[in-house]
């Protein structure tokens, strides 16, 4: 079974600093692999654990994926190698832009039987990329999917949806987004991380890809902190009888 | 008036479908739903104010709502409405997103609120785990939208109002996926969005048994327990229906005491629009005590059973 999994580089969500005029800034910020992507490369490696295959890591994003932690990262959590698409424009892409860059890659790349995607990027989390390159890529395409069985030349698939659970069998190849809960990805050990240094990893700009700059489907006019609540901010220290006491009596004066 | 004209609406469920309808009829001069359902349900969205419906069909046991994708795609390009609000569940985001593609779109997703503006539809939605609201606007001809439960009140029923109900014939999917079973999901049944008062729980918790302080004192407050992601996945000590965060419960409660739980942007956002936030948490440093009315730099463990007491003594 060849397995392609997709992830995002995000900003570190704490290192992102709310300017005064509520733009955000992201200068100080680290970068780091989307949270829910790590359940999609957990996944991919549980696939190719069952059903024998490898798993190749796909990203495309501006020139901070070119860091080699960040290659590190995604490499020491399992996959045999790793692509990249890098252009700097392509770092802001909305998802039909992102699916379309992968698209390009996944093509390029060569056969495969599974991509995965994580539920949604953990910054801005549209939830979409997964379902828009299933549809570009034109296989079977599903997204919830919160456990995923090999069974032969198929996948038998759970798909938890808001009130039931759905069991499904896909036919390869797929595009298939996997729920946060899906897994528990895995914490690479040393040894994992200075394997990973020595693993291929392959770069293309979108030209090598055959991408048009085309033109974006949206455009974003602004993004602004919201205005924050005025809190009360009544912090006491310590586990005394006092203590408790005063927070006790603040919390019943805010019960009606 | 609005120089968006056609307006259409699609959703999973019939009350979401009557939401979409209200905001359709806000947004442009002629709203179209589009519905799977019985021909009574197809006519009830003429009185909910569709001028049309495009109707698909009763549903099919057989059938998914996704295998409808090609049909709806097809009605897409033969009818070129200006946007399309579709109900962001699981199957509706599945959807969004294959419609998206097809047309060479991107979807404008969760928008808390749709302008039209310039002669194109601007949303704003969440974006950064809710560090920001980032407002955006379409530039393709056909623009698609989701939009949550909230956003729009269904208008309601005027059995005075006509309309056209257009029976669509169903375009067979070139791959199908199929279903071979259901489960009923296992879940607790908890509705956090409504609950007026909730006692929450996070990683300050070295055991699980500790859970139980936090849920007795849920029980003296008339609170609604509730947890931050790594309690509900990875630890698994409480069902996810009790997680509130960007991924899960978005509530808004008269108060919300935040036991052990240092305040990631990802919960936090979960939280903002509760009336009162208290904390108690042992690390000085912890976010959750810059967005606090009330708090306590303490160990929970010492804190908690005190504040069980008084609880218990009031009550008496």
């Amino acid at each position: 079974m060849k397995v392609i999994v997709c992830y995002k580089i995000v900003p570190e969500e704490q290192d992102i600093v709310v300017l005064k005029d509520r733009n955000l800034s992201f200068d100080r910020a680290e970068w780091k692999i989307g949270e829910f992507d790590l359940n999609a490369i957990e996944a991919g490696m549980q696939i190719a654990g069952a059903a024998g295959g490898n798993v190749t890591a796909l990203s495309i994003g501006g020139k901070k994926l070119e860091s080699s932690k960040l290659k590190k990262a995604v490499l020491s959590r399992g996959p045999q190698d790793l692509y990249l698409v890098i252009d700097e424009q392509i770092g802001e892409a909305d998802s039909f832009l992102t699916a379309l860059a992968l698209k390009g890659a996944i093509d390029k790349m060569g056969s495969y039987d599974v991509v995965l995607c994580g539920e949604g990027s953990s910054d801005l989390y549209a939830k979409q990329v997964g379902s828009q390159l299933g549809q570009l890529l034109n296989v079977a395409t599903i997204n919830a999917v919160s456990k995923i069985t090999p069974d032969g030349d198929q996948l038998i698939v759970e798909r938890t949806l808001e009130n039931e659970v759905e069991i499904l069998e896909i036919t390869l190849p797929a595009v298939i987004s996997v729920t946060t809960d899906i897994n528990e990805p895995r914490i690479p050990g040393m040894k994992e991380i200075m394997a990973a240094g020595k693993k291929p990893v392959t770069q293309w700009s979108i030209a090598d890809i055959g991408l048009q700059k085309s033109a974006k489907s949206t455009e974003i006019i602004s993004t602004l902190a919201p205005e924050q609540a005025d809190r009360k901010q009544i912090i006491l220290e310590g586990e005394s009888e006092e203590v408790v006491e005063k927070l006790f009596e603040n919390i019943c004066s805010e019960l009606h | 008036m609005s120089s968006v004209k056609k307006v259409w609406v699609f959703a999973e469920k019939q009350d979401a479908l009557a939401q979409l309808c209200a905001g359709a009829a806000q947004l442009g001069q002629e709203v179209s739903a589009v519905v799977l359902g019985t021909k009574d349900e197809a006519e009830k969205m003429i009185k909910l104010s569709a001028d049309k419906v495009y109707w698909l069909g009763n549903p099919k046991p057989e059938k998914m709502l996704e295998d409808y994708v090609e049909t709806i795609a097809d009605l897409l390009k033969k009818e070129r409405p200006h946007l399309l609000l579709i109900q962001p569940s699981k199957r509706g985001m599945l959807i969004a997103g294959r419609l998206a593609a097809g047309l060479g779109t991107s979807v404008l997703v969760d928008a808390s609120e749709l302008i039209s503006a310039d002669e194109s539809i601007h949303s704003t939605h969440m974006v950064y785990g809710g560090a920001a609201f980032r407002k955006e606007k379409a530039l393709t001809e056909t623009t698609i939208a989701t939009v949550g439960a909230g956003v729009y009140t269904a208008l309601p029923e005027d059995p005075a109002r006509q309309g056209e109900v257009i029976e669509v014939a169903f375009v067979e999917p070139a791959i199908k996926i199929k279903r071979t079973g259901k489960k009923v999901k296992e879940s607790v049944s908890v509705n956090l969005n409504l609950a007026k008062r909730i006692v929450s729980v996070g990683r300050g918790f070295k055991n699980q048994a500790d859970i139980k302080m936090a849920e007795e004192l849920a029980g003296l407050m008339e609170a609604e327990v509730g947890c931050s992601r790594p309690v509900a996945e990875g630890l698994n000590w409480l069902p996810i229906e009790r997680y509130v965060g960007i991924s899960g419960a978005i509530v808004k409660p008269e108060l919300y005491l935040a036991v052990g739980i240092s305040g990631q942007v990802q919960h936090m956002v979960g939280i903002s629009q509760s009336r009162v936030i208290v904390a108690i948490n042992k690390d000085k440093q912890a976010p959750i005590f810059k967005q606090a009315d009330y708090g306590i730099v303490g160990d929970l463990n010492k804190v908690l059973p005190l504040l069980i007491e008084k609880f218990k003594a009031r009550k008496q």
